[in-house]
């Protein structure tokens, strides 16, 4: 019999968990350890923040599903790693509970095989001002978030209809080396919508704030895509987009604090500027959760497991863009220094950044850190489980899955106005995700064929679809297998 | 020069009845590109 416990239970930690019990027999046991007592879908967290869903339309609880399907859910917190064990147990992971009667009592849970699925840390504290709700900034990086964001951008609506003075909206990245640029995007545009639909378009002023060098980074040092058959760069397209819509835009900004109403940032060339606004929905910083981790004797050997987020089978060795490469990229997810730990989704630590590292003359680092979004995270998650699976079937550790960032495409379709008919999306593939500039040499990294970019109703109609589709598969309903990552 | 999305290219963007075929082709290109297959980086066979 083994043991499998799995941290966290969003994309990366609920699709590695399903995918166990479903190819494993009962005698395996297979362990959720999450706070959150429901599985919410985060990408549609941009349509609760615009009042289109409710959080009940996203979310749903674990646990009823989790006793149906024979894996046991403990609501607690992950606290510390201890993966030699100690004198009485196996390797363990210290947790502690989040509820109920046993909240804050702490417990060790023993494993064989461990996936950390902890995804970020949202590191609101490592922007001077930036908290969710306060200084008229909001977040839709959770579904309560999300909601209070809603709440308060349908308030600045009503003010603005009898507002004599022109308002203003600030969306982008609250800090220097912000990610998930993505999901910026897409609120920025379903806000503009929003305004339409009230009237109010004219007596709100949009800006996207932003830590990329050029619009339609991403984080992913850009694209070049195919749209309407022809070559276009990702910085073409947004910009048309935004044009369209008539959103301004501040790029390279590395945001370092926010007063109410005011955003205090510095740019590339140095300067520090200040940007006032009447509500602001600006991305934190993701961070690791600051675990700790000690061998048999109760030494820290935080070093061997964390390096911020989980050290895999990446090549960390500092070396300098020209060299790059994407083998850099891990491919197993597998800790180095304990074979039966992994890390997929956003728990791994990456090698570096995929857009370029730039600095101000100050010596502040801004650009966007490496996003890693959720079919990836599925994707890696799946591919983690199957060789958990492959071993304890095999009896010795098996690493027949692999799947490199640099060798696996993505989808971003970004939703760019809810509505059935009046909705729209910008659909947007790339393979692979981390630019592969030596087999891609003469197309940015991409293979063209594979990265291509549209507009349009059809993008809504499939955002909504994977809405559906995703929550389908993650409530484990007939068939749900079939559903790819 | 930047591009601009011209009044006919909206046309054909909120048209439902194109719009219906184009998100046909959409899902098979994305299941094509996301879920046709990954792999390793680092050996020859991978790739
Ligand atoms: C607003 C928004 C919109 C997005 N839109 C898209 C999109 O359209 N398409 C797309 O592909 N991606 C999108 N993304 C990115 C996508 O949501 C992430 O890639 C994905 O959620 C990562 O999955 P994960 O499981 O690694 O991490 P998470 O989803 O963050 O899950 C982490 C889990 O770990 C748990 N946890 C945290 N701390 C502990 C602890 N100490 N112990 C145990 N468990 C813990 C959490 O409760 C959670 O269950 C979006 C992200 C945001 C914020």
């Amino acid at each position: 019999m083994a043991k499998i416990v799995v941290l966290g239970a969003g994309i990366a930690g609920h699709t590695a968990a399903s995918e166990l019990r479903r190819q494993l027999s009962k005698k395996h046991k297979v362990v959720v350890v999450s706070p959150n007592r429901n599985y919410q879908w985060v990408p549609s967290n941009i349509w609760v923040g615009i009042g289109k869903m409710k959080p009940k339309d996203i979310i749903f609880p674990l646990e009823p599903l989790y006793k149906r399907k024979g894996i046991e859910y403990v609501q607690a917190k992950a606290v510390s790693f201890h993966p030699e064990g100690d004198d009485t147990t196996q390797p363990y992971v210290n947790v502690e509970y989040v509820f109920g009667e046993r909240k804050g009592e702490q417990e060790k849970v023993t494993y064989d095989y461990l996936i950390n699925a902890t995804g970020p840390k949202l590191a609101f504290d490592m922007t001077e001002g930036l908290k969710p709700g306060t200084n008229n900034a909001y977040s839709v990086c959770t579904y309560d978030h999300a909601q209070h964001a809603s709440e308060a951008l349908h308030a600045l609506i009503e003010k603005a209809k009898t507002s004599e003075k022109k308002l203003k909206i600030v969306i982008g990245t609250g800090h220097p080396k912000a990610t998930c640029q993505g999901a910026a995007f897409e609120y920025i545009l379903n806000v503009e919508q929003e305004l339409r639909h009230y009237g109010v378009r004219d007596k709100i002023d949009l800006k996207w704030l932003s830590n990329e060098p050029a619009l339609g980074d991403f984080g992913m040092d850009g694209m070049v895509l195919s749209y309407n058959g022809k070559p276009m760069k990702s910085s073409e397209m947004v910009e048309m987009i935004f044009r369209d819509r008539g959103i301004d835009w501040v790029l390279e900004a590395g945001v370092n604090k926010v007063e109410e109403g005011l955003v205090h940032y510095e740019n590339l060339k140095g300067e520090y500027k200040t940007e006032p606004f009447d509500f602001a929905m600006l991305i934190p910083a993701f961070s690791g959760h600051g675990f700790k981790a000690f061998d048999v004797d109760g030494n820290d050997v935080t070093p061997k497991l964390f390096k911020g987020f989980m050290v895999v089978d990446a090549d960390y060795t500092s070396k300098p863009y020209e060299e790059w490469t994407v083998q850099d990229w891990p491919e197993t997810y597998q800790n180095p220094s304990y074979p039966n730990i992994f890390a997929p989704g956003i728990a791994f630590a990456p090698p570096h950044s995929i857009s370029k590292p730039r600095k101000s003359p100050n010596g502040t680092e801004i650009f966007p850190s490496p996003p890693r979004t959720g079919m990836p995270s599925g994707i890696t998650a799946k591919l983690v489980a199957d060789n958990i699976i492959d071993s304890i079937k095999a009896g010795h550790i098996s690493l027949q899955h692999k799947g490199s960032l640099g060798n696996m495409g993505a989808a971003c379709i970004a939703s760019a106005g809810y509505g059935l008919m009046k909705g729209s999306g910008v659909s947007i593939t790339t393979f692979p995700i981390v630019p592969d500039y030596k087999k891609y040499g003469e197309t940015g990294g991409r293979n063209v064929k594979k990265t291509f970019g549209d507009i349009g109703l059809a993008g809504h109609w499939v955002k909504l679809a994977l809405h559906y589709a995703f929550i389908y598969k993650a409530k484990m309903k007939p068939f749900w297998w079939l559903i790819p990552e | 020069m930047t591009q601009i999305i011209t009044k006919k290219q909206k046309r054909w963007m909120q048209n439902p009845f194109i719009q219906f075929f184009k998100f046909i082709y959409l899902n098979i290109k994305i299941l094509i590109i996301v879920a046709g297959g990954h792999g390793g980086t680092r050996d020859k066979a991978d790739s």
